[in-house]
């Protein structure tokens, strides 16, 4: 065969010599190059985000419902919107916070210095003192120290590695973020997959197991403290935004502090831990009972790791540090100072480079939640959370649960639902207010409600993007999309069914 | 004393690599692209065996998306994946790429002896940005291995091609393929990128047991030309041709056969011999997929309709693809 034929095989326009089929070839490409350069496909790409605007600006032209003010409808309005961007994502996340800046400015007339005030409270200070301690906290590689403690515990039987993975994994992530855990147990998970065997398609079910062990031990963990995710901070901020007032002292209740969060909250996550391992090994059938080689070689690796760094022992004095900070300083100085001082004392030392925190924190992720909490605010002071919890009950009064263990399940389901779709720290955002203000109209506790919706947001296991967990967990390769599917719905109703139980027997306890 | 007149660098550039793509034009560039499933890796298996002549080269892609801090927490993916290289562990693209290599030795080619050099590229502010490891055979065969990053997965794919024009996208079977209006809401990579791809493109299932090329052609000029390049094709991966049209109704069975037969003589003409004929009657797309499908390769012919027209009255083309069980080639 001529090696020119096979070059031509597939190529369009290399071998007809008639004049008019090289005219009409030539035309076809000049049409072509016209149409690559106006770039239609841009505003395909970017459907969602036109298609936002467009309903938008209609809704915003069309007058809004006659019991709601006319800035509690434009914030309505621009609470959908951010909505459909937080989900359809056709433009990059955080131009999403800079459109509600602006929208802020430019449609409810606000003074920017107003709105600019209003991006910066001690919760934002906190998610980014956090997400700079995650960074260095990672960087200190201590992961294959906690590795080897986990097995030394637990022995060489798959589950009880993976119950063991779950619980350490668990209790790390309540204090130091989910993110943080699951970027440092990830290679472990890894490594005993890849010690045990070669063949990834041998170890299917093995790595399911150790990974969502790693994955879902930390996004039931991540309830535990207000540290355990932007999503409690939010939450904690709300709160305070909402419902606090310096000169009443019944309303100080509302000041949540780290160590109130964790009276509440702790105790459902401990409940959680052992059901994971249970569901997970109900679901996938492990190729092996026991990783014995996968852990003599492990062993092998921390050997030649030699005893623990000074550095890293100061690295852990200081975490204890900033924990007993947070847990005792918190009402005083408030969490995101401690978060933020706790980040310097890192830096100070030497135990982390500004560098790797600047490439390590995604900083546009903050402004997101700094604008998002900043709109929740917003729906509050027009009105718009009050309208829509007031329709939102209207919808659950007629099947009877529009109060009590009725209507938290409803807020539970509803969280869950917007959660699976985006972040759960956007969900937070997004349904805080109204879900606030749904128990302030059916007469219920804040506390209760809102704790309902931050800890509900955490049961994002049916998809990838659900939880920050699972989004690390995934990027291993080992996971299939489906995967999450399998077993997420078992591990969702679960958890609901535990919230409820715990929020009905155990937090009246705490309220009395 | 005259001034020098400055250099002009960017159209020095422009240059070389207009230079770079003229060369490739001469070869014939296969684009594998994989994701790490089962499915994917047959991609790499069908170039593999089309792309075995020394006039051939092959590109295996994986395209990781850029990361996006919100899910991750606001904590850089890069994070644990710096953490994973740290224990000395392969990042899922490089584990990938080194499972199509393998897949790449099984069927013959075996590039690790050739020269080798790689290359990495910032790209999306990505630290990890793009990767590649170029195997040059001295006969000037490359194999490339790349690892690329992009804001997602078909626009990376399809950034590709524009690097360096290739006569062939093969993809693995899609997991998920919706129809027109659904697409419109929801798409999957394999059909995103099979829709707006410039080259012709070969979704690979498991037919790689079956034999032989399976020619779609209608009688139209746009059928005529693909059934040549597709029997060109054909004949260099030693496979029997099979020519296939379909009349909707028993009168029409004449016509179907007068398009068979014009597409015999073309092929007649170029010296490939068609090994087998055969007429179907009914639906077009049902009857392709039923009497196609114990062969290896299903070719059909990209009617170059726009998404609006094939919302409206359809492809056969995209039909098939679609609903196929075997590997279908869309000849563009």
């Amino acid at each position: 065969m001529n090696a020119n034929i096979i070059t031509d095989s597939l190529q369009a326009n290399e071998y007809a010599s008639d004049w008019s089929v090289r005219f009409r070839r030539v035309g076809y490409q000049r049409m072509l190059v016209m149409r690559s350069q106006v770039n239609l496909y841009y505003f395909w790409e970017k459907r969602w985000f036109f298609l936002a605007m467009a309903i938008g600006a209609l809704l915003i032209s069309i007058d809004g419902p006659p019991n709601l003010s006319h800035e509690g409808y434009i914030v309505l309005v621009m609470s959908v919107v951010a909505t459909i961007l937080f989900i359809t994502e056709p433009i990059p996340l955080p131009t999403v916070a800079l459109l509600i800046i602006v929208g802020q400015v430019l449609l409810l007339d606000l003074d920017s210095t107003t709105v600019a005030k209003t991006l910066m409270t001690d919760s934002v200070l906190f998610i980014m003192g956090s997400l700079m301690l995650a960074v260095a906290v990672v960087k200190q590689q201590l992961d294959k120290r906690i590795a080897w403690y986990i097995v030394q515990m637990t022995g060489t039987k798959t589950v009880s590695i993976c119950f063991g993975i779950t619980v350490v994994s668990g209790i790390l992530a309540s204090f130091v973020g989910e993110h943080t855990v699951a970027a440092m147990m990830l290679p472990v998970g890894i490594t005993l997959i890849t010690l045990t065997s070669d063949n990834p398609k041998r170890v299917r079910n093995l790595a399911a197991v150790l990974l969502f062990s790693i994955c879902y031990g930390c996004s039931v963990a991540g309830i535990g403290t207000p540290s355990g995710g932007a999503r409690n901070a939010i939450m904690v901020g709300y709160w305070k935004e909402f419902f606090y007032d310096p000169a009443s002292p019944e309303t100080h209740q509302y000041l949540m502090d780290y160590w109130k969060w964790m009276t509440y909250a702790y105790p459902l996550f401990l409940v959680q831990l052992p059901f994971v391992t249970l569901i997970l090994f109900l679901t996938f059938k492990p190729e092996y009972k026991d990783l014995s080689r996968g852990v003599a070689k492990l062993r092998t690796q921390i050997l030649m790791q030699g005893p623990l760094r000074p550095s890293a022992w100061l690295s852990i004095v200081f975490f204890m540090l900033i924990l007993s900070g947070w847990i005792t300083m918190s009402s005083e100085w408030g969490m995101g100072t401690v978060a933020v001082l706790g980040a310097a004392a890192f830096l100070i030392a030497g135990l982390v480079r500004w560098e790797e925190i600047n490439s390590g924190v995604n900083w546009g992720v903050v402004l997101l939640y700094a604008a998002a909490i900043s709109l929740g605010v917003e729906m509050k002071v027009t009105g718009a959370a009050e309208w829509i919890a007031e329709s939102f009950l209207a919808l659950l009064s007629p099947i009877g649960i529009d109060s009590g263990v009725g209507l938290w399940a409803a807020v539970s389901v509803l969280t869950t639902s917007v959660t699976n779709t985006m972040s759960n720290g956007a969900a937070v955002a997004v349904l805080g207010p109204i879900v606030l203000k749904v128990a302030v109209v059916a007469g219920e506790n804040p506390i209760v409600v809102g704790f309902i919706t931050a800890v509900s947001s955490a049961f994002a296991y049916l998809t990838v993007v659900g939880t920050p967990a699972c989004t690390i967990v995934y990027s291993s390769g080992y996971l299939k999309t489906t995967d999450f599917l399998k077993v997420g719905w078992r591990m969702a109703i679960v958890s609901t069914a535990l919230l409820l139980v715990v929020a009905s027997t155990y937090w009246p306890l705490l309220e009395g | 004393m005259a001034r020098r007149k400055p250099v002009n660098y960017r159209h020095q550039a422009e240059q070389e690599y207009e230079k770079l793509r003229e060369q490739r034009r001469n070869r014939f560039r296969i684009l594998a692209c994989v994701d790490g499933t089962e499915e994917s890796l047959m991609s790499v298996r069908f170039a593999a065996k089309i792309g075995w002549g020394k006039e051939c080269d092959i590109i295996i892609a994986f395209v990781r998306p850029v990361d996006q801090g919100l899910r991750s927490g606001g904590l850089q993916v890069g994070i644990a994946r710096q953490n994973m290289l740290d224990w000395g562990l392969d990042l899922p693209g490089v584990r990938y790429l080194k499972d199509s290599l393998e897949v790449l030795r099984e069927e013959g080619q075996s590039p690790e002896d050739w020269a080798a050099k790689s290359a990495h590229q910032d790209t999306w502010g990505d630290p990890l940005g793009d990767n590649k490891v170029e195997y040059v055979h001295e006969s000037g065969k490359t194999i490339v291995l790349k690892m690329k990053t992009a804001p997602d997965v078909a626009s990376g794919i399809l950034d590709q091609y524009e690097l360096g024009p290739y006569n062939l996208m093969i993809l693995g079977e899609p997991s998920r393929w919706r129809g027109e209006f659904k697409s419109v809401f929801d798409v999957g990579v394999v059909q995103k990128v099979s829709t707006l791809s410039p080259c012709s493109v070969l979704v690979a299932r498991k037919s790689l047991n079956k034999t032989g090329f399976f020619l779609c052609t209608d009688g139209t000029e746009r059928c005529e030309d693909a059934v040549r390049r597709a029997a060109v094709l054909a004949r260099y991966m030693k496979q029997p041709i099979t020519l296939f049209s379909v009349a909707k109704e028993r009168q029409n069975k004449q016509r179907a056969e007068a398009n068979i037969e014009h597409a015999s003589n073309v092929l007649k003409e170029m010296k490939i011999r068609v090994n087998n004929t055969k007429i179907g009657i009914g639906d077009t797309v049902e009857q392709i997929i039923k009497h196609g499908s114990n062969h290896a390769v299903i070719v059909v012919n990209d009617s170059g309709k726009s998404r609006l027209k094939r919302a409206v009255s359809g492809s056969v083309a995209f039909s098939v693809m679609r609903n196929a069980k075997n590997s279908v080639l869309n000849v563009r």
